[in-house]
Order: C-alpha cells, then sequence, then structure tokens
C-alpha cells in the first residue's frame, strides 16, 4: 500500500513538474536550434536567431524604452510604496486593511480594463500618449507589490532603535539614514527588484498606454501577431535570464524562506 | 543573521505593543504617516480612481458618427445584455472550469509537495516558483508551438505511433485556451494556497491519523479548513484573470473560442464603441464580483457541515 502510494506520489510530481517546464525548455532549446519551425529535429545548434535580433534595430530600440520604463516605475514605485509601507505599518489596523484592498484593486481588475479606462482618460484629458504615461501607468500595477512587501517588514520593525538615535540626538532624517534604512535595506532592494520583473513583463496596459514604438513585450506581441518567429524564442529566453537574475538576487538579498 | 533571527523571534512581542504610542516614535504620531501615504494615494486616486470613474460615466453615453456624446442611457448595459449574454456566459464557463482545475491541481500539488515529498519539498517548490518566470506572451507562444498541426505533440504522436494523422483540433480549441491558462496560472495560484498549508503541522495530521481518521477525513477536517482563504485567494485570482483575458483566446482559441475580453477590445479598436466597451466592462466585473461572493459563501457553507 505504501510503495503503491509512494509511486504514485512520485508519478504525480514528476507529471506537474514536466508540465510546468517543459514548455519554458522548449522555448530555451530552440532559441539556440537552426530550424525554423520550431519542432524536431532542430536542426542542429546555432545562434542565429541571438545573431538575427542583435541586429535588427527594432529590438534595439524595443530594449531602451523597456529598460526606461522599467527602471522608472521601479524606482518611483520603490520611493513611493516604501513610504506607504511605512505610513500603514504606524496606522490603526481599521483603516490599514482597508486601504491595502484599495490599492490592490488595479491588480486585481483585468489589465484589459485597466489599460483601456487608463488610455480612454489620457485621451480625454489630452495628454500624449508616451513613454511617460506607460511608466505612470505601470505604477499602478507595481506599487501594491512594494506596499505589501514593506508593509509586512515594517510590522515586525523595533522602533526602539530608532528612537534611542532620536534620543543620543539625531534629526529624524539622520536617524533614518543611519539606522532604519540599513536594517530594512534587503527588503526595499527586493521590493524594487519584483517590482522592475513585473513591469518588464507587463504587455496588456502598455499596449494600450503606448502611444509609438514598442517594449520588448509589445514587440513579441507584435510577432506573435505576424510569424511564428524562432526570434520568440531567443527573445523570450533573453527576458526569461533577465527577469529571473533580478529575482534571484531579489530573493538572495531579502533572506527569503519559503 | 542570529540578531535577525532574534528580532523575528521576538516580532510578536514587539507586535502586541505596537498599539502603545511610545513606541512609534515621536513626531511620526498621526500627521507623518497620513503625509508618507500621500504619494501613493495620489497615485491610486489619479490614475486608477479618476479614470475608472470617468470609463463608468461613459458607460452611459452614446456614440452618434464616431463621436461619443454625453447622455444618461442605460442602453449600452441593455445592447451589452442582448447580444453579448451567450459570450458572457461562455467565458465565465471557460473561466470558471480553468479557476477550477487551477485551484484543485494548485491544492493536489501543494499537499503533497508540503506533507507527503519529504526532502524534496523545496527542490518542488523552487521548480514551481521558477515557472512564475518567462512572461505571459513566451508561454502563449510556447504553447502554440506544442499544440500545432506541425507541433510538438503531433509530432511525438506520429512517432510513438498513436496517431497516423496529426491532429488538427489540439490547437485552436476551448481546451488550448484551458490548457494553457491553467499553465500561466498554476503557479500563480500554488503562492497563497501554499502559504495557507504552511500553518499546518505535519505532526497534526499524524494525530488525526492517529485517532483513526481515514486519509479522506484527514484532508476534509484537518486542512481544508486552514487552506480555505488560500483556497479562495487561488480561485479568485485565477478566475479573474482567466475571465478578463483576450490575448489567449485570440491566438489559441481560434474561431471557435471568442471571449467576452475580444469585444470589449474590439470595441475600443476598429468598432470605435466607447460606450458599449465601457458597458460590457463594467457588466463583466460586476458578474465577476457576484460570482466570487458565491463561490466564497459555498467554501465557508462547506466548511461548516
Amino acid at each position: 500500500m505504501t510503495r503503491i502510494s509512494h509511486a504514485l506520489i512520485g508519478l504525480f510530481n514528476a507529471a506537474m513538474v514536466v508540465f510546468m517546464v517543459t514548455p519554458l525548455a522548449l522555448v530555451v532549446l530552440f532559441s539556440f536550434g537552426r530550424s525554423k519551425l520550431t519542432n524536431f529535429p532542430m536542426g542542429g545548434f546555432s545562434t542565429v536567431w541571438y545573431e538575427s535580433i542583435f541586429g535588427d534595430p527594432e529590438f534595439w530600440g524595443a530594449f531602451w524604452n523597456s529598460l526606461i520604463v522599467a527602471g522608472s516605475a521601479c524606482s518611483i514605485s520603490t520611493v513611493v510604496g516604501t513610504l506607504a509601507g511605512f505610513a500603514l505599518a504606524r496606522l490603526p489596523g481599521r483603516i490599514v486593511g482597508m486601504t491595502i484592498l484599495c490599492l490592490c484593486l488595479p491588480i486585481m481588475l483585468p489589465a484589459l480594463v485597466v489599460g483601456i479606462a487608463l488610455l480612454v482618460f489620457y485621451v480625454s484629458v489630452g495628454t500624449p500618449l508616451s513613454l511617460a504615461t506607460v511608466i505612470a501607468s505601470h505604477l499602478l500595477i507595481t506599487q501594491p507589490f512594494v506596499i505589501l512587501i514593506v508593509y509586512a517588514r515594517m510590522l515586525g520593525f523595533d522602533y526602539r532603535v530608532v528612537e534611542s538615535a532620536r534620543d543620543l540626538g539625531a534629526t529624524p532624517w539622520q536617524a533614518f539614514r543611519t539606522v532604519t534604512l540599513p536594517i530594512i535595506r534587503p527588503t526595499i532592494i527586493g521590493a524594487a527588484l519584483i517590482a522592475l520583473a513585473i513591469s518588464l513583463d507587463e504587455v496588456i496596459i502598455t499596449f494600450f498606454t503606448l502611444g509609438g514604438g514598442n517594449t520588448i513585450p509589445t514587440l513579441v506581441f507584435g510577432m506573435l501577431r505576424r510569424t511564428l518567429g524562432p526570434q520568440i524564442n531567443a527573445i523570450g529566453t533573453l527576458l526569461l535570464l533577465l527577469t529571473l537574475t533580478s529575482t534571484a538576487v531579489a530573493l538572495v538579498l531579502t533572506r527569503y524562506r519559503g | 543573521m542570529s540578531e535577525t533571527g532574534i528580532r523575528e523571534a521576538a516580532a510578536p512581542a514587539l507586535r502586541s505593543r505596537r498599539g502603545d504610542s511610545h513606541e512609534r516614535g515621536p513626531g511620526f504620531r498621526s500627521l507623518g504617516p497620513c503625509l508618507m501615504l500621500l504619494p501613493a494615494l495620489a497615485v491610486f486616486v489619479g490614475l486608477f480612481v479618476a479614470p475608472m470613474a470617468y470609463f463608468f460615466v461613459i458607460s452611459f453615453w452614446r456614440v452618434r458618427i464616431r463621436k461619443i456624446i454625453p447622455d444618461l442611457t442605460l442602453d449600452n448595459y441593455v445592447t451589452a445584455f442582448e447580444k453579448y449574454l451567450e459570450v458572457g456566459v461562455f467565458t465565465f464557463s471557460i473561466a470558471f472550469t480553468i479557476a477550477l482545475i487551477t485551484t484543485l491541481l494548485s491544492f493536489a500539488f501543494a499537499y503533497v509537495v508540503r506533507f507527503r515529498s519529504g526532502r524534496w519539498e523545496t527542490a518542488l517548490l523552487l521548480t514551481s516558483l521558477f515557472t512564475l518566470f518567462g512572461g505571459y506572451l513566451m508561454k502563449i507562444y510556447a504553447w502554440k508551438t506544442i499544440l500545432g498541426v506541425e507541433g510538438m505533440l503531433n509530432t511525438l504522436f506520429i512517432y510513438v505511433g498513436v496517431l497516423d494523422e496529426p491532429l488538427t483540433a489540439l490547437l485552436y480549441s476551448p481546451g488550448a485556451v484551458v490548457v494553457t491558462l491553467v499553465h500561466f496560472l498554476f503557479p500563480l495560484a500554488l503562492l497563497p494556497v501554499y502559504a495557507s498549508l504552511r500553518s499546518i503541522e505535519p505532526i497534526a495530521l499524524e494525530a488525526a491519523r492517529d485517532l483513526g481518521a481515514s486519509p479522506w477525513r484527514v484532508i476534509v477536517d484537518v486542512v481544508l479548513p486552514q487552506a480555505r482563504p488560500g483556497l479562495f485567494a487561488a480561485f479568485a485570482f485565477s478566475f479573474l484573470i482567466a475571465a478578463g483575458d483576450y490575448i489567449t483566446p485570440r491566438y489559441i482559441g481560434g474561431p471557435d473560442t471568442v471571449m467576452i475580453g475580444n469585444f470589449i477590445q474590439s470595441a475600443f479598436g476598429l468598432r470605435f464603441d466607447w460606450p458599449l466597451g465601457a458597458a460590457m466592462s463594467f457588466s463583466i466585473i460586476t458578474a465577476c464580483v457576484l460570482l466570487l461572493v458565491l463561490v466564497n459563501l459555498s467554501l465557508r457553507a462547506l466548511g461548516r457541515q
């Protein structure tokens, strides 16, 4: 009985791992293939698809746009979200629950609806669509994550160390810079990198609020409509590498344990 | 490291004293936190409340000769109901199926990983977290290449000898949309479910078993009550994303799987009917909220039995 159930559990786990990993593994594998079709036989190892996207000015345009958008959305939402996380940890519980629920609404509603509402709003207000509108829109979906992470950390924060600094004559800013910040720095860096990863992968809201040009996800979106080009595999692998690295750094820095 | 450990061990005690204003530090008593909350609230109000409110107002306007005119009509909602009720019901049933499969699968996997996998627990968990990445579009693209007529699965079936001819029905079907979205949502759903199972000690299950409970009763009476918030979060999240999706049905679903999101999108693209699109958006959001309330109530009722 136990041997059978052990075997069944092993089988179930193996099946789940295959289901989860295979699609991503295929993307990475075929990005190094020679064949135009994403299917076996691969036709040998080659980096031709990477060369093709690296030689494409459209890719570089999208790449820089993505960096500008993700970099700005990440830095702004880190500052704004950290401030809010600090504040929420000091406010009474009743207000906090409602405020957090409200601030998280943008990530709970369909991105399609949020994206279109933003587009309609920008057009009606007369704001020309640009990278700035994309960055502003991304703030909506990156700041909830920063707020949640910083708030959770600040709940367990020992305010007595800050008080000691103040008693010893530090100004509030000095106390923050020399006491609070060093203690919670890993949390803030972790939150920032998660915001970065979310902004880098966002496609629907970006698509609606972007005036011209592309970011990496909207470029892939366009390629998905036009062709089944193996270049998509190469871009996907690069994106996977980028988000994976940033999150791995985040996990290490925040000393995430499960 | 050890210092952090001590601080975290002491956290509950500190937290219980948080009500003590003395601990919050001088100068932060009431005005400070409110000021610090201001930028985040400004983003929320300026870029979410205002656009959504305006969008809601537009749903009562009408279109004449490709121009939207302020009005106070319920026509858009009537049209949304009359013309798109069927699509809405189809969207809901497919989203419900996806959310149900995702939630059950993530519960089964979380349960097995937490209580039955021993030393594999961390490896399995990290593997599933890894699939959080890779991006939404990449996953759609990957499934397109797997399920296509000349795709991986057909090639495999023919190679093994299960099939003589490639199956054309794999891609561009509701089933393909379900598979793709379950794959995309699974790691997201796993997070809250696994988090809720982490608070259950394996020893509690052992105790129940020692007292004579069958494996089934252990799950129903010991595990499920604890896991309920996590399960609901996973279901709600999966359902909302699936019901609002329009990219997956478009590239994976084919002409037979058109969901409400596709119509909402086309109301803003080619058809230029913003009021109708807005009315459809708010109808679907309201319906989603109602359904999720129902699901939560029935989960509660199930727990009480």
